[in-house]
Formats: structure tokens, sequence, C-alpha cells
């Protein structure tokens, strides 16, 4: 159970991170091309202030937005290969995918199309997002697949 | 029910509550109660005013009673997140050719599930709009239902301003001279474009566009000498009051002093050359709302002051200038919470519009005057 769970806090964050530095890199973008003063130093500084604002500052922690939309998707996962025989990492990956098409995909449909998180404001940017989602429920997919592998022998 | 709705309307001029600010005593009274979402008033004589609902009516109140009719001929709006029916602004010569302006969301003609920020002028003919004509639709048409901007003001030589806000969703587009979203345009009265507009000979520019760089346009006043006060909504931080020059850039959001509601920071930098610095920003946000410009008698130690509505957490801000820029900022009504506009009445009493479905007009009037 510690083992899944750390499994599980580690694809959130893997998720979390990829969100918020597409976010940020968005940003770093527009902004030099329009030949603002971006160094080094602004991005390193964006990117570690993103990844503690976007947790602690905004409207919605982005982290436990993602921690939610992730338990959900993957509680159903794991209920649905109780008889379903598909490779777990796929099946998790697909779920990974759901979990953040439901943030960044359905959410913005509750609030008048708006979308809150700047990097998922292009359908690039959404699927860029959706698939983090899907490497993250990969990864947590993957953990478990080694956890059975190991029971089995 | 009647009568008992007749005394709570009226027990509000009994029950005045004496107030003051620094050195000003005022009472106010409720004189309108119920209003949808009121958003903007405009008083077309001393004794009536228009008030339009984000929901879509446009209401008479006439010697402080709400007729029960809204006002025909008002087109259908998009009543959706923060559009619907917004300005209400009267021409400069509105006593001889009685014509009313408006500004509104609606779904765009062509893909309905697309819209616009409309502006419309039209004939008020006793209690009906009528020979309407179409004077500005935004371009191009968003998907989402906020940011509008949508305040008119005329100016002194007859030009008519109209803000466009960034359209949330589009905010990078606040930069480029190809849209209308973050805005300030100018047009004639009829909707043509005057041919002195900073970027009439820009190629690749909208001719109409007056400045840029802007966000969320609530707020807009002209004073005599010309100067045109604008304030706009930053994000989370960073609320702007602004004077407004033809062909400047504002900077949104290559320069913002807010963040993004998600937490993230859509610019480290406040300053850049050839972008204009606000006279006065909030952080955190008050969410500015309307705004007047104080050049009645009634209260003379405000003549001058700028009154700020704010919804966050509701009050109202008076401004102290000293030319174009801020000395001196009073919080009041704090009590009334969120605020949605302020104008002068021709008395020169001042008129709040509460924000919500069931938002009042409440009238603040000198201690030594009457009611």
């Amino acid at each position: 159970m510690i083992k899944v769970s750390i499994s599980f806090l580690i694809s959130v964050a893997i998720a979390t991170g990829l969100l918020i530095t597409q976010t940020t890199f968005t940003n770093i973008i527009w902004l030099s091309s329009m030949d603002m003063p971006v160094d080094v130093s602004v991005i390193l500084s964006m990117l570690a202030g993103d990844l503690i604002s976007m947790n602690i500052k905004g409207e919605f922690p982005v982290g436990a937005l993602v921690l939610v939309g992730m338990l959900i998707a993957f509680v159903v996962t794991r209920i649905l290969l109780i008889w379903v025989n598909i490779d777990k990492r796929y099946l998790y990956a697909l779920a990974g995918g759901a979990a953040i098409f439901a943030i960044v995909g359905l959410m913005p449909l509750a609030f008048y199309n708006l979308d809150l998180i700047a990097g998922a404001r292009t359908l690039f940017g959404k699927g860029y997002l959706i698939f983090t989602g899907m490497i993250a429920g990969y990864y947590f997919g993957a953990r478990q697949t080694e956890g059975s592998s190991n029971e089995s022998h | 029910m009647r009568v008992i709705k007749f005394l709570t309307l009226f027990s509000g001029v009994l029950a005045l509550i004496p107030m003051a600010s620094a050195e000003v005593q005022y009472k106010t009274e409720t004189i309108v109660e119920g209003l949808d979402h009121p958003w903007s008033m405009a008083f077309i004589s001393n004794s009536q005013m228009l008030v339009t609902e984000l929901s879509g009516n446009l209401r008479l109140v006439t010697d402080g009673e709400l007729s029960p009719t809204p006002i025909e001929g008002v087109p259908e709006v998009l009543f959706a997140g923060q559009g619907g029916l917004s300005e209400v602004l009267l021409h400069p010569n509105f006593e001889e050719n009685r014509f009313v302006y408006l500004s509104f969301s609606a779904p765009d003609a062509e893909e309905p599930t697309l819209n616009r920020l409309n502006v419309i002028r039209a004939r008020l003919d006793g209690e009906t709009l009528v020979e309407h004509k179409t004077i500005f639709q935004s371009d191009p048409p968003r998907k989402t239902a906020a940011h509008y901007g949508a305040r008119l003001a005329f100016m002194a030589d007859g030009r008519l301003l109209v803000t466009s806000g960034d359209g949330f969703n589009y905010r990078e587009q606040a930069q480029d001279l190809d849209n209308h979203f973050g805005k300030i345009l100018r047009i004639n009265d009829d909707g043509s474009t005057p041919m002195d507009n900073p970027f009439v000979n820009t190629p690749g520019a909208l001719p109409e566009i007056w400045s840029y760089g802007h966000r969320n346009l609530q707020g807009l006043v002209i004073r005599g000498d010309g100067t045109v006060f604008e304030h706009e909504h930053g994000p989370k931080g960073g609320d702007e009051l602004n004077i407004i020059e033809p062909g400047k850039n504002y900077g949104w959001p290559a320069i913002t002093y807010g963040i993004d509601y998600s937490g993230a920071i859509i610019s480290p930098f406040t300053e850049q050359p050839g972008m204009e610095q606000p006279i006065k920003y909030w952080v955190p946000s008050i969410a500015l709302s309307g705004m007047a410009l104080y050049e009645a008698d009634m209260f003379p130690s405000w003549k001058g002051n700028l009154f700020i509505s704010a919804m966050k957490p509701g009050d109202l801000r008076r401004l102290e200038l000293d030319g174009g820029n801020v000395v001196n900022e009073e919080i009041l009504f704090s009590e009334l919470g969120r605020i949605r506009n302020v104008i002068t009445a021709p008395d020169g009493s001042l008129i709040l519009a509460t924000d919500g479905a069931e938002g009042k007009i409440i009238r603040v009037y000198a201690d030594n005057q009457g009611s």
C-alpha cells in the first residue's frame, strides 16, 4: 500500500510538474517573441516561481487538482482491471490522460470556456498536457506491473 | 405584497443613514431595489434614468420609481458569464436627437457558438428604442464569455470611445493591432472611423484602434481638459488606473503587476520602454467596476475627484487627483458590498448601483440637502 501510494504521488508530481513547466514555457516563449528581456535567470526564476506559486498562490492549487483527478481516474481503472485484461501500463496511461483531459478540456466548459491554465488555451497545448497525464499514468501502471510481477514470483 | 414592497422602497427615504467622509457629511437612500445585475446608468432628464440589467433589459426609473415594463426594442443579448447588456450612454445632443448607445454581447451571426461585443445606436421614442444601427462589432469573435470591456464615453470632439476587453483566453492578442482584443477604439457617432486615429496609416492595423495593451477595461471617463481616465481589471492583482493617450501601448500582458488566476507568472516584468505605466495600481485586486469624475456642486470638496466602484470586497474609492497623479485614496461604503457602478446625478448627488441579482440603486447626497 505504501509503495502504491508513493507511486501515485510520484505520478501526480510528474503530471503536475510537466503541466506547470508547459505553462511557464508558453509564457516565456511569448515574452521572448515580444523582445522582452528574457534571459536564463528570468527563465529559472519563472520556473521556480510557477512551481511554487501555481500550488500556493492561485485560485486553485494545481497539484491538488491533478491529485484529485488522477485519484478518481486510477480508482476507476483499478476497478476496471478486475474485468478487463489489458496491460496495466496502457490502461493507467489512458486514465492519466483522461484525468488531465477533465481538467483542461472539461473544466473550462463550466467556466464559460475560460481556460484557467494558460498553457491549455490552444489545441496543441491541451494535447500536450493530456500526453503528460498519459506519461504519469504510464509510470504508475508500470510500477503496478512491477509489483504484480514480484508478487507472482 | 405590493404595499410591503412600496413601504420597503420608500422606507429607504426614512431610514437615512448619516455618514461622514474625511470632511463631508452625507446620507444615503435606496431609491430602487430588485434590479437584475444592474450594470450602467444614464440620466435622460433631471428625474428619469435609464438602467441596464446585464440579463438584457433596459429599465426606466422615474422619480425613484422603477417602471414595471422594460424599455422595448432592446436587442437580444448573450447573458452568460460576464456578458450581457452592458453600457447605456446618451449622445451628447440627446435632447435633440434622442440617440442612445448600448453595448452588449451577442452570438455571432454566422457562428452562434462564438460571440462578439456589439455597440448599437438607437433613438429613444417614448419607452421604445427605434431606428437601430449597429455601429461596432468586435473582431474576431470569441468563444469565451468574459472580459468584454464594453464601456463607452464621448470625447469633447464628439468621437465615441469603446473599450474592448481581451476576451480572457486571447490576452496576447492585446499586443497585436489586427484585432479588437484589449483595445480602446475611437469611432464617429455613426460608427465610421475618424481619419485622425493613430493607426489609420499603419499597415495591418485596424484603423479604429486608439490605444492597446489593455485587459478588461471597466471604467472610462473624460475630464473637461480632455484627459481620458480608464481603469481595468488586472488578473490576480494588478488592477490599473491609466491615463489614455492615442497610439500608446499599455503593456498587457507583457508587463503587469498581477499573476494569473492559476498562480502562474504571466510576466515577471512590470515596466518596459514603449509601454505605459498606470497612475495607480492595486495589489491585491479590488475588482474595479465603474468610474465617475465628480464635477458637480453638491459636494464642493469632492470636485475633481475620481470615484471608482469596486466589487472585491466591495466599496467605493474616492481618489484625489493632482493633475494626472493620484494623491489620496479614501474607501467609502464598504458596508454596501459589491458596487457595480457610480455616476453623478444632475443634482450633484452620487448614484451607486450594487451588483447581483437583487441589485439596488442608492443615492448619496449631502447631509444639508433634502432627499
